[in-house]
């Protein structure tokens, strides 16, 4: 944290034991004052009420980046800040709107759109939002221990953050387990720094996702170094066979 | 007595038709646009005008989805549609993006919203969320298990949908982009290719693990032996899945459904009828199927390990078109011969089995085998079958 400060990062996001996915989580109680705290999971009955228990200690915190729709409905007229990170679901600014409206101080953008969708978000956002600018996508969580059971049926011993791969579309990702689920992550890095002309005034926080650069290399990227792909801001998704074909040029 | 329903998928008109037939109480189904199934041939407008007055003049219900995540360009004709579908008389819709729900809302909208499954519902809070914007209906996750659905129905006394048969996705819904990634199709507004039924290399530390490919395929869910706990806990629709499937799996799906709660509410269900029901599911099925979440987490034997291990299903023979005098009208679908067993199921009618003696073409000409699908033939059978039951394989 003290070198990422010196390069002026100015908040930290810090994934929560038992309430976030994907990533390295922290006990609640060690997570430094002021931090914005990461909780991902999409809550079930019994996630929810462990959230509801760790309520009374939230008020040294500044906010919560949340997935599960409880979060808010529980905390709006709390002084935490809460920003809308409901994966995927981020991507049009009359939702983002709402959640605004409905006492969110933010939203996190999704990162499945492009530049020229971004922009419109944020030309017609209510308040400034979160733009994640660097780091490896999280693409599908499943309740289901993916990796385990796989190694179980074929008798592998008990290994974890696994890579698959798939030559034919040329298809890179990697599978984190815990008890609560399985993470799939996008294995390339994308890099949006510098690839937007932002208004500043229009974004609360740039977002940076270091999964397992070292700080120095991260500090690089964040400076200008060229690094990593440009994800889908020049690559409009498609969703109907013919478009798709179309655009392959198929017929 | 508190609503109960079972809900079919109608992937087309044809498809509708019988659903309702077979015993289904409602049917959901999209139109041309915002809908997740966005290459299933889905409904025009006026198909789903007519579609609504068909089904409302049996005193059946019609639901659509409009549960695409919406990107800015979605928007624009938004209103326009949910005014349409108001407007026809949809019962109700089916949404996952704050958006429509807020529409809804804001248009004061006579149809009911219900909160699609792509909303990942799985606790009270969040269901109480829904309700307070105006929800009638919240889809539960299919992640959602029995503690799950209590909590939710005693504390917001929301109506309770939960999927009963067919796939599953191997992610909580809606929390999937791998098709984005692997295709640059949009899973969330209807390109899913389901990347999570592909086979992969299974790699760790850049060594291969194993030379078997890695597989995360879901088998189907099936929830026959839950229905009636599922009944007591406050569910009040039952859903199967399927708008790509064909009209045999609908009707034989949704008729062994309608038969297991019938049998539930007459309380004349038994543990052979149980049996019976599974044995029929899976096999019309092309994959194998279990309960998956509701009673525990679903672990190893609740997956695939060799990617699409789906046998073609060849068991439909013939749709029944007409019956006279001992002799039935069907159009074939799949090969058979004189001599074969084979069973006659519809719904007004106890499934029976028959063997084959004489089989006639067109011009009643005596054939050995029918062997052209879509042909239209005759078998002598002694009894009066109704148009459009089915003639199956005998299992």
């Amino acid at each position: 944290m003290d070198d990422y400060k010196k390069v002026g990062i100015s908040n930290f996001l810090f994934p929560v034991n038992d309430l976030s996915i994907g990533y390295n989580s922290f006990n609640i109680d060690d997570i430094p004052d002021n931090s914005y705290l990461l909780i991902n999971r999409v809550f079930d009955t019994e996630a929810l009420e462990l959230f509801k228990s760790i309520i009374p200690k939230l008020n040294r915190f500044k906010g919560i980046f949340f997935e599960d729709l409880s979060i808010l409905h529980l905390l709006k007229d709390s002084n935490l800040e809460l920003i809308w990170n409901q994966a995927h679901f981020v991507t049009n600014y009359s939702s983002i709107n709402y959640y605004l409206d409905e006492g969110c101080k933010s939203a996190l953008i999704s990162n499945e759109i492009t530049k020229e969708e971004i922009l419109e978000i944020l030309d017609k956002a209510t308040k400034p939002l979160v733009f994640n600018v660097f780091g490896k996508n999280m693409i599908m969580y499943s309740r289901r221990t993916l990796v385990s059971n796989f190694n179980t049926h074929n008798n592998i011993e008990s290994i974890n953050n696994v890579n698959i791969d798939e030559e034919k579309t040329n298809t890179h990702f990697f599978l984190k387990e815990d008890k609560y689920g399985t993470a799939v992550f996008n294995r390339d890095y994308f890099n949006y720094i510098n690839k937007i002309d932002v208004d500043d005034n229009k974004i609360l926080f740039y977002l940076v996702y270091n999964s397992d650069l070292s700080t120095n290399e991260v500090i690089d990227i964040i400076n200008g170094k060229e690094y990593g792909n440009d994800g889908f801001l020049y690559k409009k998704t498609t969703y109907k066979m013919k478009e798709y074909d179309d655009r392959r040029g198929d017929k | 007595m508190a609503l109960l329903e079972l809900l079919a998928p109608a992937g087309s008109k044809e498809k509708m038709e019988f659903a309702f037939l077979y015993g289904a109480d409602a049917i959901y189904f999209a139109g041309q646009e915002f809908g997740l199934r966005a290459n299933a041939k889905n409904f025009t407008r006026d198909e789903m005008r007519e579609t609504v007055e068909y089904a409302h003049s049996l005193g059946k219900r019609c639901y659509v989805t409009v549960n695409i995540v919406f990107h800015n360009e979605d928007l624009t004709n938004l209103k326009d549609y949910l005014l349409f579908l108001d407007s026809i008389n949809v019962d109700a819709i089916l949404a996952s993006d704050i958006t429509v729900m807020k529409l809804h809302k804001e248009l004061n909208l006579k149809m009911e919203l219900h909160i699609s499954t792509q909303a990942s519902t799985l606790n009270s809070e969040v269901a109480a969320f829904y309700k307070e914007l105006g929800a009638k209906r919240v889809v539960l996750a299919r992640e959602a298990n029995r503690k799950d659905i209590i909590d939710i129905k005693e504390k917001t006394g929301l109506d309770i949908e939960c999927f009963a048969h067919g796939a599953m996705c191997t992610s909580i819904s809606g929390r999937c982009v791998m098709s984005n990634y692997a295709t640059n199709r949009d899973s969330n507004r209807g390109g899913c290719v389901q990347i999570c039924r592909w086979t992969f290399d299974y790699n760790k530390d850049g060594q291969k693990v194993t030379e078997t490919p890695f597989s995360m395929t879901p088998k189907d869910l099936n929830m026959i032996s839950y229905i009636e706990d599922m009944i007591n806990v406050g569910v009040n629709s039952f859903k199967i899945e399927g708008r790509m499937r064909s009209i045999y799996y609908v009707s034989t799906v949704i008729l062994i459904y309608r038969r297991i709660i019938d049998k539930i509410l007459n309380n004349t269900l038994d543990d052979e009828y149980k049996e019976y029901a599974l044995k029929v599911l899976n096999r019309v099925a092309n994959r194998e199927s279990s309960p998956q979440f509701y009673d525990k987490l679903p672990g190893v034997n609740e997956q695939y390990y060799l990617g699409r291990d789906e046998a073609s299903n060849q068991d439909f023979l013939g749709l029944v078109l007409d019956s006279k005098d001992g002799l039935v009208k069907i159009e074939e679908r799949n090969t058979f011969k004189v001599g074969d067993t084979v069973e006659f199921f519809g719904p007004s009618f106890e499934t029976f089995s028959y063997t084959i003696d004489k089989i006639y073409d067109k011009d009643m000409n005596e054939i050995d085998k029918a062997v052209h699908p879509k042909e239209e033939l005759y078998i002598k059978v002694n009894a009066d079958i109704p148009k459009n039951s089915m003639m199956r394989i005998k299992l």
